[in-house]
């Protein structure tokens, strides 16, 4: 914590950057901070409860926060991946923004203060994550950390999903997909949803029907997913933010494993390494097409 | 609101056999926004066109949609029609009830069904279809040739002939190609150098072809029209002002051990040479693997050495120093003309060519198999022997030469299952040059089939066989082995049916013909397929057979597919006509369905960038009125697309589309279906 404080400090106070991003303690957990004073980052914390992606902070459509200046944003391992995703993007460039890198420990579920109910589980993305520490990184800060273990990882659930007969993986997703409301909470949050506008608030051609029924929703949760194909981040904030309680998770990490499989490609904190969606190759399988 | 107008074709019988075209008139009639259906037999014919415009006045149509066959066909014929009639072209759209409807069905009830789906899809396009503008696009009147074998010189002649510039690129350091190792010519036995030479100096001496010998295609850029070439002028050693050919270094060169590869190994080169002494240009090369001076340099020795060539030359054009140089050319259009090789057979192949090679014909350790470029050079009178057929191993005069057709062609299992062409041709040529010089020799044929079509083939391999008394054997060989002093032919001969085990003095392998083995590189640098034996497609296996896929780029001789001497020819003057055809307009016009950018939302991911296969999508800043920078979007360069769409697939805010296949378009297509 002491290093995180004094390393924000240092920067507010001796280089270019003019707000630090990260976490503070609040009434109800912690949550997102914009320290641009160095008074104000000596509020600044980090631990198991930073769950927030804040690389969401960074994309364009956030002019309110482009406006602040430029940015140092403390990242995890998976908030890292969500930055590299931004610059391979264009959205963003690397020169653009300090990346204060953490070991992480892997967080809880929730992001609420101690003693409070929710806490004390290991987020699901973290009992399985790829990669803790982050490579894209100006500074690294904190200890190592054992690995998160208990509970049942995502791919565990992945796999769970797909050992389901067809019928029932369907029910499974549409009593799912039933309950969303279309609040769009899942975009808004996502690092990676940068669109200008985005395919479902179009109307000439409606793409996605925008009520909140079977067939919209589907629709709406289906371009969502496979926009994210190979460029997903698994950081879960998509999930996290929704008021209905759909496993967008799951259908995030799955997509990814076919990534994968297909195209030998995993979303790493690597901006250059192009993503499969972004690429025209001759060679591309094409056993699709009979 | 709409007014639109449905003409259903029968097609003679090919729609109106399976389809009902009144049915489908008629249901039509009360589409929403149809103000006009009727059918006809042959809409495309001119009573038709007729039609057409006279109810596109009549009912003041905004749209037309034509029920026929596919747009490949015949949609630019109905747009011409559509214009004639003071409508934009672009507001003309075909149903295609033939190609997806009565062609592939049995059932007239469904078929009809269907047919009206089709059409009714088409009608919603068109009511979401705005008038588009064609493009025009100015174009560099020079013309790269890329190969400067007889395809190439053939190409380049023509227009340069016909006003345009050229830039003629060849890889070896005299053009000619392989036409200039041939002996003699079939089915006119005339000396191939005798023809082939003076068109080579043409090339040299026409004030609008540029030569670059001894160069390779670097990168190409651009588009139809407007390209940009690098080309590599590899490096000589010679100073090409000042060389006037004398021919004083090769004299003089101390290394002559080098195998000749114009004589297909068969004489010897001094390491700084010209190919054969007609060369065009008539300029040596100095090959610095095999040069004493470069040999000693690469092993390390700092001290200068040999430099007879230099010493002999009077003008002092020996260039040790030279290097590489690059050369920008800007022109309109390309013809590719690189080629053939010949399928070497010996065992060892190239890995990832699928080739396996022909270990038991012993091609590359017996000396006296040989292919068919090398009896060409022996029976050359300009050849290593100066036209005496002899035996490589010993040179004596072969008493008896077996000729093996069909080597390593049309043998799907060894990988290739083409057939070379030029083989049944050359061989029969090959028997009469050697029976003319061999009065007492024997020569026999081994032969799948005799495939001698074209004007006075069959009467040339008959004359073979009838006048030339050359022995056909219906058959192959199974195995070549050396025996002492003779080759040892195991075959079979499949009409009469028994074994058969010859000796042979000299055998000759006719074997296939391949592409050149840098045809892939080159294929992707232009931007257009190869098939899978590397050979260049044609845009059209009919009807464009010079042109490839990408617009401004021609195809032309054995690169194409095995081709002989008049075909070749015949392509490269083709190829001409069309690219003269496309120089002789002011401005290239090109279909405005091109992809456009959504500037106002696009986000500048760039993903259009990253997967557009023509390299047509650049960025364009967007300022503000204070000039101050809003963001970076993406556009479309509408010279370089080809309208694919694969950049609409890929934007995820589908914030690009390809005019005239809007997703609004599709989409109300789809919906009506």
């Amino acid at each position: 914590m002491r290093e995180l404080r004094e390393l924000a400090v240092r920067l507010l106070e001796t280089s270019d950057v003019q707000v630090v991003i990260g976490w503070e303690e609040s009434r109800r957990g912690v949550r997102p901070a914009f320290a641009q004073t160095p008074a104000e980052a000596e509020r600044l914390v980090f631990d198991q409860r930073c769950v927030h992606n804040l690389a969401a902070y960074l994309h364009p459509r956030r002019k309110h926060i482009r406006g602040l200046g430029r940015p140092a944003v403390v990242v995890k391992g998976c908030d890292a991946r969500a930055v590299a995703g931004l610059i391979r993007d264009n959205q963003l460039r690397r020169e653009d923004v300090v990346l204060i890198g953490v070991r992480c420990p892997g967080v809880w579920a929730e992001n609420k203060a101690e003693g409070q109910p929710g806490n004390r589980r290991w987020a699901e993305r973290c009992v399985s994550c790829p990669q803790r520490t982050p490579t894209l990184c100006d500074y690294l800060i904190g200890e190592d950390s054992p690995e998160p273990s208990g509970g049942p990882g995502l791919e565990a659930q992945v796999e769970r999903i797909q050992a389901l007969p067809m019928a029932e993986r369907w029910a499974f997703w549409s009593s799912a997909f039933e309950r969303c409301v279309r609040c769009y909470a899942c975009r808004e949050i996502c690092p990676l949803c940068f669109c200008e506008r985005c395919l479902a608030d179009k109307s000439m051609p409606q793409w996605i029907e925008s009520s909140p029924h079977r067939r919209g929703n589907l629709a709406w949760h289906l371009a969502r997913a496979l926009h994210l194909a190979g460029r997903c981040v698994g950081c879960g904030e998509c999930e996290r933010a929704c008021p209905a309680g759909i496993p967008l998770s799951i259908l995030n990490a799955r997509l990814q494993q076919s990534v994968r499989e297909r195209f030998e490609f995993v979303v790493s904190d690597d901006p250059v390494a192009p993503s499969p969606i972004g690429e025209f190759r001759v060679d591309d399988g094409q056993e699709f097409i009979r | 609101m709409a007014r639109i107008g449905v003409f259903v074709c029968h097609c003679g019988e090919n729609i109106g056999r399976t389809v009902d075209a009144s049915s489908v008139a008629e249901a039509l009639r009360s589409h929403p926004g149809v103000v006009h259906a009727e059918d006809y037999r042959y809409m495309c014919s001119d009573p038709g066109q007729t039609l057409v415009r006279e109810a596109i006045a009549a009912n003041r149509l905004t749209g037309v949609v034509v029920a026929a066959c596919s747009p490949h066909m015949h949609e630019r014929t109905f747009r011409k029609v559509v214009a004639a009639a003071g409508l934009n072209p672009f507001l003309c759209e075909m149903a295609n009830i033939r190609e997806q409807c009565s062609w592939i069905h049995e059932d007239r009830e469904q078929a009809t069904g269907k047919a009206i789906a089709i059409t009714r899809a088409l009608v919603e396009k068109v009511k979401a279809n705005t008038p588009l503008e064609t493009i025009r696009i100015p174009i560099e009147r020079r013309a790269l040739v890329i190969g400067g074998g007889i395809a190439g010189i053939q190409a380049a002649l023509d227009l340069a002939d016909g006003g345009a510039e050229v830039v003629l690129v060849e890889k070896e350091s005299s053009i000619g190609g392989h036409m200039s190792q041939l002996s003699e010519t079939f089915p006119t036995l005339d000396c191939s150098q005798c023809i082939l030479t003076p068109r080579m100096v043409e090339v040299a001496q026409h004030p609008r072809i540029r030569l670059y010998a001894y160069s390779e295609v670097e990168e190409v850029s651009g588009y139809i029209g407007n390209f940009e070439v690098k080309v590599r002028r590899k490096a000589r050693s010679v100073n090409e002002t000042l060389c006037n050919g004398c021919g004083a270094c090769t004299q003089a060169c101390p290394n002559r051990k080098v195998p000749n590869e114009f004589e297909c190994g068969l004489g010897k080169r001094p390491a700084i040479s010209v190919p054969f002494p007609q060369a065009v240009p008539n300029m040596p090369v100095l090959d610095r693997e095999r040069c004493a001076r470069f040999m000693a340099i690469r092993k390390g020795i700092t001290k200068a050495v040999c430099g007879k060539c230099a010493e002999a030359c009077t003008r002092g054009a020996i260039d040790f120093a030279q290097e590489d140089r690059f050369v920008t050319e800007k022109v309109g259009a390309i013809i590719i003309a690189t080629g053939y090789q010949l399928y070497s057979i010996g065992k060892e192949q190239p890995e990832g060519e699928g080739l396996s090679g022909y270990g038991e014909y012993g091609y590359g350790q017996v000396p006296d198999v040989i292919d068919g470029l090398q009896f060409e050079r022996l029976a050359s009178a300009s050849g290593p022997t100066g036209g005496r057929i002899v035996r490589p191993s010993d040179g004596r005069v072969p008493k008896r030469v077996v000729f093996l057709q069909c080597v390593g062609s049309r043998d799907p299992s060894r990988g290739i299952p083409y057939c070379s062409k030029i083989c049944c041709m050359y061989v029969a040529k090959h028997v009469m040059l050697y029976r003319h010089k061999v009065h007492d020799g024997e020569a026999v044929v081994f032969y799948m089939d005799v495939r001698a079509a074209g004007k006075g083939y069959d009467e040339f391999t008959r004359r073979a066989i009838e006048e030339e008394g050359a022995i056909y054997r219906r058959g192959r060989v199974a195995r070549l082995w050396r025996d002492g002093d003779v080759v040892k032919v195991q075959g079979f001969d499949t009409l009469s049916g028994e074994p058969l085990l010859l000796d042979a003095d000299l055998v000759v392998l006719a074997t296939a013909v391949r592409p050149q083995p840098g045809i892939r590189a080159l294929a992707q640098k232009l931007s257009v397929s190869c098939d899978q034996h590397g050979f260049i497609n044609e845009a059209h296996p009919k009807l464009r057979p010079v042109e490839t896929n990408t617009a401004g780029i021609f195809v032309a001789g054995a690169c194409q597919a095995p081709r002989d001497i008049p075909e070749s020819v015949a392509m490269g003057s083709a190829a001409a006509a069309k690219v003269l055809g496309l120089f002789s307009k002011a401005e290239l016009e090109r279909e405005p369905t091109v992809a456009r950018v959504d500037a106002a939302h696009c986000a500048g991911c760039f993903l259009c960038e990253r997967v557009c296969p023509y390299g047509a999508v650049g960025r364009r800043e967007v300022r503000d009125r204070a000039g101050r920078l809003v963001k970076v979007v993406a556009e479309v360069n509408p010279g370089v697309c080809q309208g694919c769409g694969t950049c609409q697939a890929t934007c995820p805010g589908k914030h690009v589309e390809v005019q005239g296949f809007t997703d609004q378009q599709i989409y109300a297509e789809i919906a009506a279906l």
